[in-house]
């Protein structure tokens, strides 16, 4: 049976909640049985990739070098909202791992190309 | 009419959130209907829903009922994930002993499992519905 496509997508700032780490731990683990994962950051989700993150001053374990392990598991298909970084005055530079960057209607038709997903 | 297999991820608590009393409500609208549940499968503060000591007023709904006899009657799992348990206090007797704790607060239909599990009932549905 060809494997489902799944889109994780990540639409929560990184601290404040967990939605990031536990989006995060999912897509990993989701990795082990599916290579047909792709993960999308939009809105206030791509403040999750952004480097030099010190969220033990409030009392936070910072979980952003994990984001590396994603590319070790092949996942490899990450999309970043471009209007969302614009918006926020961030730039691919800012980033601490290789991403593809799409406008509004290629993330709509990326979107519209997965068979399942989840949101956080 | 075409039957329909649905697995259900519930992101929200039973308390708090309309969420987890709305994926309830879809799961027996659907069981009603003739489509079949594989699973549900409780992340994130869902995992809340598993507890036994949940002890709302007596004039409430009691979702973790609601959710243990729909799942007894259906015969469909109730998995709920370990790692998002612990943190949130949520354990069974196996758990409890491991860990050296005094109590535990998750027993059958409901039982601990990890997030492949998810990844199961992704491939055995043919619908995945999240709840948050």
């Amino acid at each position: 049976m060809k494997q489902k496509k799944i889109g994780i997508i990540n639409r929560a700032a990184t601290y404040g909640n967990t939605q990031g780490r536990e989006a995060l731990d999912l897509t990993l683990a989701l990795s082990a049985f599916n290579e047909s994962l792709s993960v999308f950051f939009i809105n206030d989700g791509v403040y999750q990739l952004l480097i030099n993150q010190h969220p033990e001053h409030i009392l936070q374990k910072n979980f952003s070098p994990l984001f590396k392990m994603l590319s070790l598991y092949e996942v490899n298909n990450i999309y970043v909202c471009a209007e969302a970084l614009r918006q926020r005055n961030l730039h691919v530079s800012d980033l601490l791992i290789d991403v593809c960057i799409l406008d509004k209607a290629q993330l709509i038709q990326k979107l519209a190309e997965q068979n399942q997903l989840l949101s956080f | 009419m075409h039957k329909i297999k649905i697995a259900i991820l519930v992101s929200g608590p039973p308390y708090g959130k309309q969420g987890a009393s709305s994926a309830y409500q879809f799961c027996l609208a659907a069981l009603q209907t003739g489509h079949e549940i594989v699973g549900v499968f409780f992340y994130q503060n869902g995992v809340l829903n598993s507890s036994y000591l949940l002890s709302p007023a007596s004039d409430e709904v009691n979702l973790f009922k609601l959710w243990q006899t729909l799942a007894l009657q259906y015969k469909f799992p109730l998995e709920v994930c370990v790692s998002a348990a612990l943190r949130r206090g949520i354990v069974d007797s196996i758990e409890a002993r491991l860990l050296a704790l005094p109590h535990f607060n998750l027993e059958k239909p409901f039982v601990l499992s990890g997030l492949g599990q998810l990844a199961e009932l992704s491939a055995k549905a043919d619908r995945l519905v999240q709840f948050l």
